[in-house]
């Protein structure tokens, strides 16, 4: 009875933080006071102050992961939407993601490795350019900490977030599409925010990039990790 | 109230394509999770009009819109993990930024290269 009680007494606080934390985002808008990290970032506090184990915090919190799957497939709604989008620019938007997401995979794979880390770590940087429920699945099945990966991924998105604008001066990268492709094959959810602000057309395809994206990379990454190890 | 439960049940049909996603994936025994089976079934229903679009999408967009809510508990695991952040861990969040700008840049500017070849032709 009393873990039912943490529970629903986590559960409640975690939706009050995350309400806050929306609104406070409608007023400062940053890669930094995204609701995801302000509102990690508050219960981190509140569990720290009063010495609460992450354990018993999970009374609740593991009635929300019960979502976490059933999200992956809501993505379906938006790729849907944007199927004319896919038909139109077929061969650069595969070309594209695939490149991106054997990139992603591949560099965050090696870099962990040459800095001597061990599997569980590397199964959890290897799909960070994925969102969050995707990465989440991809690193149950590969046997990686899952709350490593959800870092991963937050750091994939606010990076990309805020240096994909110098990348494409870099590479003088000026069309919409190219764009798009680029920051939602990288950063996900994030970036796609970000896509929004350069236009409508780079967002639409940064929705799109991170979604295909997600089901190449949860090819890619197992079969990377079972090829090292 | 009849809104509310329309909405329950669109939100439980996520739940069922995940199950049943699960389900083939431990059957054929694949490395692909279980949830992308399940968001690839429902994708394929949404194309062929199985599903059509209108039924299903208040609950699933009301879904989508507070994602990020559903992801605080796993973050909040990082408290497990400060120790390691404290150390050689914090190099990790320097390759995990360089590989995501490596993957904007080259993504970007071959998709950038392949439609300027478009254009021309």
């Amino acid at each position: 009875m009393v873990p039912y009680l943490y529970g629903i007494g986590f559960l409640i606080l975690t939706v009050f933080f995350y309400f806050i934390s929306k609104k406070l985002y409608s007023i400062i808008p940053s890669p930094f006071t995204l609701p995801i990290i302000i509102t990690s970032l508050s219960i981190i506090i509140f569990l720290y102050l009063f010495d609460i184990p992450y354990s018993v915090y999970m009374y609740g919190g593991q009635w929300i992961n019960h979502f976490l799957g059933p999200l992956v497939v809501a993505l379906a709604l938006p790729l849907y939407r944007q199927r004319y989008l896919i038909k139109k620019y077929a061969l650069v938007i595969f070309t594209g993601i695939l490149t991106g997401s054997f990139i992603g995979v591949l560099s965050g794979v090696l870099l962990t490795l040459s800095l001597g880390f061990g599997e569980s770590v590397i199964a959890a940087v290897a799909p960070k350019s994925v969102t969050t429920p995707v990465a989440l699945s991809i690193t149950d099945a590969t046997g990686g900490s899952m709350s490593l990966a959800a870092i991963f991924v937050m750091i994939a998105g606010i990076s990309g977030a805020m240096f994909a604008p110098m990348m494409w001066r870099a590479g003088r990268v000026n069309h919409p599409v190219a764009k798009g492709l680029g920051i939602g094959t990288a950063s996900h959810a994030i970036g796609t925010a970000k896509a929004l602000e350069d236009s409508e057309l780079a967002g639409a395809v940064s929705a799109l990039s991170m979604t295909i994206s997600a089901v190449l990379v949860s090819l890619i990454a197992p079969l990377v990790l079972k090829i090292l190890f | 109230m009849k809104k509310i439960i329309y909405i329950l049940l669109q939100i439980s049909l996520l739940f069922i394509f995940y199950h049943l996603g699960e389900y083939i994936q431990s059957v054929l025994n694949l490395t692909i999770p279980g949830s992308i089976i399940g968001m690839l079934l429902f994708f394929v229903l949404l194309l062929t009009n199985i599903i059509p679009e209108r039924i299903i999408s208040n609950g699933i967009d009301l879904l989508i819109k507070d994602m990020p809510l559903f992801f605080v508990p796993v973050t909040v695991g990082v408290i497990e993990f400060f120790d390691f952040f404290r150390g050689k861990g914090s190099l990790i969040l320097l390759a995990a930024f360089l590989s995501t700008l490596l993957v904007i840049f080259t993504t970007s500017f071959i998709a950038g290269k392949l439609l300027e070849k478009e254009a021309d032709i």
